[in-house]
């Protein structure tokens, strides 16, 4: 059998590495989100400073986490980034399609309940998930 | 786009794996090229080309050829400006 030399600092380690650090920012960005929702009632009795110290934190963080996803996103091959574009894009679409009645409804009280941001994200994660999924299994 | 990525490979016992390894992408890329699913960036298939040490045009071919041919020849993929 002809000797393949694979490329240095292999493709599969390399999506490993920045899968590890995408997770790691995405946990660290989660919890300096509940700290941030949920610190000013049961941690600092609403004190301000240590709210708007939290809104920074959580925005570091925030920024942290996206430089984290360019990354992962810059060293995919081009197969996987036009998987994650797709993906992408329905899921902006999906955000838009969903996101605007939501608020209209919420505004003339169609609906029962408050249009809550977190709504649109729970959407937004299932429709990202679903369409990343649907990408992998179409050129598997 | 049509190719013998698949031929090459198999003629150098090499696993997609280990093309995938030698070329710097995912094995599914390798596959989803190998089955016609996916058509490879000009660098890309430029570093297939140079892997296997054959010219571009004997692993990739236009699957419209003919086509394209016809096209040329009216003259209707030609800027009229």
């Amino acid at each position: 059998m002809n000797e393949l030399k694979p490329a240095a600092n292999g493709y599969q380690s390399r999506t490993r590495t920045n899968v590890k650090r995408l997770f790691y920012w995405n946990g660290v960005w989660g919890a300096a989100t509940a700290l941030m929702a949920l610190g000013p009632k049961f941690l600092w009795n609403k004190a301000m400073g240590f709210t708007l110290l939290s809104i920074a934190l959580d925005i570091a963080v925030g920024i942290g986490m996206i430089l984290a996803n360019k990354k992962y996103i810059a060293e995919l091959d081009e197969l996987q980034r036009k998987v994650q574009l797709n993906s992408m894009g329905v899921t902006l679409g999906v955000a838009l399609i969903a996101g605007v009645p939501l608020s209209v409804m919420d505004a003339y009280h169609v609906i029962p309940f408050h249009a809550d941001i977190a709504y649109l994200l729970i959407v937004m994660s299932i429709t990202f998930a679903l369409s990343n999924l649907y990408g992998t299994q179409r050129y598997r | 786009m049509k190719n013998r990525l698949k031929l090459l490979r198999a003629e150098r016992n090499w696993t997609q794996a280990q093309l995938a390894d030698a070329l710097d992408v995912s094995r599914q890329t390798v596959n989803a090229i190998e089955t016609g699913k996916f058509d490879p960036s000009l660098p890309l298939a430029f570093r297939v080309a140079r892997l296997f040490a054959l010219p571009i045009e004997e692993i990739f071919h236009d699957e419209d050829r003919r086509g394209s041919a016809t096209n040329m020849k009216t003259g209707s993929c030609i800027d009229s400006r």
